[in-house]
């Protein structure tokens, strides 16, 4: 491997993460409503399947922008949704916490770090 | 040596990813597609010597076109990869039956994928 390649290299992956960002708060924006539709008890198969795929591609992608356990979480929900009769109505509260953790992880990603804390001597 | 590579894949973000990955670290020469049906076409033309496959694609997906990729004898000899985010054993046994190179895994290392990649096909 070159070594030079890996600072260029992670520019180029920020890079990416910015342009394709909306696509992956699209992805997000679905599970959030999935989990919404079924928290309100008004889940049709499609939403069920656009929910599988979206967690499926989130899963797909976001440990290779460096955010693994954005697709742990996302293998989760593409696991809750795709088990015959499911999600459980148990499951509810589930789905929408790890839509919420999902979208904290993809929102995190490239903020700028706090400042230092001032230290206050005496 | 740069190696020449056809990436298959509907997700452009992982295409694109992938593209870069093989082409800032190994400096390998790559060409996309964004369908089965378009990468058979790209096979055909551009005469990769190896192509990563993804699995789940509308249409026309991975298995399927790898098996079209073997029917036709301009694409029959090129080395295929699939790349999957399925990780489930009995998912995986399927792949790997299939009779591909490797079966590789989403999300990949975009440091690490062409090692990857070189080491199934003994080009390092």
């Amino acid at each position: 491997m070159d070594p030079a390649a890996q600072p260029s290299m992670a520019e180029a992956l920020d890079r990416m993460w910015t342009r394709f960002l909306p696509q992956l708060e699209e992805r997000v924006a679905t599970l959030e409503a999935v989990a919404a539709a079924f928290a309100g008890n008004h889940l049709s198969e499609d939403q069920r399947t656009s929910a599988i795929a979206a967690a499926h591609k989130l899963a797909g992608v976001l440990g290779t922008f460096g955010l693994d356990e954005g697709t742990v979480l996302a293998r989760e929900l593409e696991g809750l949704y795709s088990r015959p009769n499911s999600p459980d109505p148990a499951e509810g509260g589930q789905l929408t916490t790890l839509a919420a953790r999902l979208r904290v992880i993809v929102e995190s990603r490239n903020q700028p770090p706090p400042p230092p804390q001032q230290l206050h001597f005496g | 040596m740069a190696h020449r590579i056809l990436i298959i894949d509907d997700e452009e973000d992982i295409r694109e990813v992938a593209a870069l990955s093989l082409e800032t670290v190994a400096g390998w020469e790559v060409v996309m597609a964004g369908s089965g049906a378009q990468g058979l076409a790209r096979a055909i033309e551009y005469q990769p010597e190896a192509i990563l496959l993804d699995v789940m694609m509308p249409g026309m997906d991975g298995p399927t076109t790898f098996r079209e990729l073997r029917k036709n004898p301009a694409t029959a000899h090129i080395p295929v990869l699939l790349l999957t985010a399925k990780v489930q054993s009995s998912d995986q046994r399927r792949f790997a039956d299939l009779g591909v190179e490797a079966v590789l895994f989403k999300p990949f290392d975009p440091m690490t994928l062409s090692t990857e990649i070189a080491g199934v096909l003994g080009w390092n």
